[in-house]
């Protein structure tokens, strides 16, 4: 074999090799989908109005652990967690945790009237803009996001949960775990 | 010399002018392969140089056959997406803040360019004009009430981007068509309109016609239909076009080991050069 062959068999070798070993060190990173995909992740903080007509935001709850349940009144299986997250904000107020309950969509009116007849003690937020069901990603309601004290995404559940579940997620957040 | 000069031309020329369909065809590849292995095997006693011809060439070849053809990403505001060819997730802004359409951003194997699209924001109020919740069950955002308006249908000749949403609250499900304000003034039932208008079509969610539930509005306008107030507000957003372009990084290291090569060898590159 001449030395020009032989260099143009190297060169094709070394092109063959590249072109089939390039694509296997590309990303090929999961899709981002759901509250779920949030984790670790900065919260988008977005200024609302709560059901009273004030201004709130994430930003004032900084220093604390924030269970934020996205929910709509006619969404049937936010109605059924709505009373386990009260118990869950009265029993770990104690250890810094709030719950918020984010309205998707709808009127303070509407939002404030469902709160009061379920009981619901625990801040109610209208974001008729639904600017958080958008940017966390909710798949459906309910959708609840724990925030950790820096303020970042801890975790992200998309439907409804158990008040075992919420337990077990708001003890491993106090934890630090 | 001017086979080297036509390869690394042949790949450049995909960085300045990305997108042309001519990168991704078959023989535009196999010429600049063929020119590469002619122009590496005449080089082939300044290995350096030769090397970094050879790196472009790869960088270019490899971008035309396996990079994606370009293609639109279009997300709802304030959603992500991962998109590999960036290298990244590519986060959409919320419609209120100053939408960067025009701009322009290299990653390693792709040219990103931010591009005007056509949306359709959705506000949907109760008999007593208390906002309702819009979903999307089938969009890219189930909560937004931001229609991305990636479905044609024809009317009347037109072309016309739809897009549909439910308001679970009232048991409607809804179907939005877009006419532009051209489109709009050269129909006779809608030519008094100025501007843009939405045809919005009910449905209850068995999916069964609902009476009296088709009308039109102009955009920005509130329209009643049965039960249901419907305000569409027309705006432009921005979607993203994905180019790929050759491996800026192999690029960097083909033109890094022909600067060195020419400059370690310098009398037996000239030579070279006065050979070719």
């Amino acid at each position: 074999m001449n030395p020009r062959t032989r260099w143009l068999l190297i060169v094709a070798a070394a092109a063959i090799a590249l072109i089939i070993l390039v694509p296997l060190f590309r990303s090929q990173g999961p899709s981002v989908s759901g509250p779920a995909g949030m984790a670790g992740q900065a919260a988008p903080v977005f200024s609302l109005h709560d059901d009273r007509g004030a201004v709130v935001s994430l930003a004032q709850y900084r220093g604390k652990i924030v269970v934020m349940n996205l929910w709509a009144s006619w969404c049937p299986p936010c109605r059924a967690e709505m009373p386990d997250l009260q118990t869950v904000a009265r029993e770990y107020a104690k250890d810094g945790v709030v719950v918020i309950g984010v309205n998707q969509g709808e009127s303070a009116a509407r939002a404030s009237a469902f709160a009061r007849s379920l009981e619901i003690a625990f801040p109610i937020w209208i974001d008729d803009g639904q600017q958080y069901g958008r940017v966390y990603a909710a798949l459906g309601l309910p959708t609840t996001v724990v925030i950790d004290r820096l303020g970042a995404v801890e975790r992200g559940f998309d439907g409804p949960l158990t008040i075992e579940q919420m337990r077990s997620t708001i003890t491993q957040a106090v934890r630090g775990t | 010399m001017l086979l080297a000069a036509l390869v690394v031309l042949g790949v450049v020329i995909e960085v300045v002018v990305p997108g042309r369909a001519i990168y991704h065809a078959g023989w535009y590849n196999v010429a600049l392969a063929a020119l590469a292995i002619w122009a590496i095997a005449s080089l082939r006693r300044v290995p350096l140089v030769a090397f970094g011809i050879g790196a472009i060439a790869f960088a270019g070849i490899a971008s035309g056959l396996l990079g994606p053809d370009t293609r639109t990403v279009i997300g709802a505001p304030g959603t992500s997406l991962r998109v590999d060819e960036a290298g990244g997730t590519l986060v959409f802004p919320p419609l209120h803040v100053d939408q960067p359409i025009g701009a322009s951003r290299f990653t390693a194997t792709a040219l990103l360019r931010s591009v005007p699209r056509t949306v359709v924001a959705i506000a949907a109020f109760d008999r007593r004009g208390a906002h309702l919740t819009i979903t999307q069950p089938t969009g890219a955002a189930f909560l937004s009430p931001v229609l991305l308006m990636q479905n044609t249908q024809t009317i009347a000749g037109f072309t016309l981007p739809y897009d549909t949403f439910a308001v679970p609250a009232a048991h409607r499900i809804v179907k939005a068509v877009l006419f532009s304000a051209a489109q709009a003034a050269s129909m006779p039932a809608l030519s008094m309109v100025r501007g843009s208008v939405v045809l919005f079509d009910l449905e209850d969610d068995t999916g069964a016609s609902i009476p009296h539930g088709i009308g039109v509005a102009p955009e920005g306008q509130l329209i009643r239909l049965g039960d249901l107030g419907l305000r569409a507000t027309v705006m432009s957003y921005p979607a993203i076009e994905v180019t790929s372009i050759p491996d800026l990084a192999v690029l960097a290291a083909g033109f890094l080991a022909i600067l060195i090569g020419a400059l370690l060898t310098r009398r037996p590159w000239r030579g070279k050069i006065g050979k070719l």
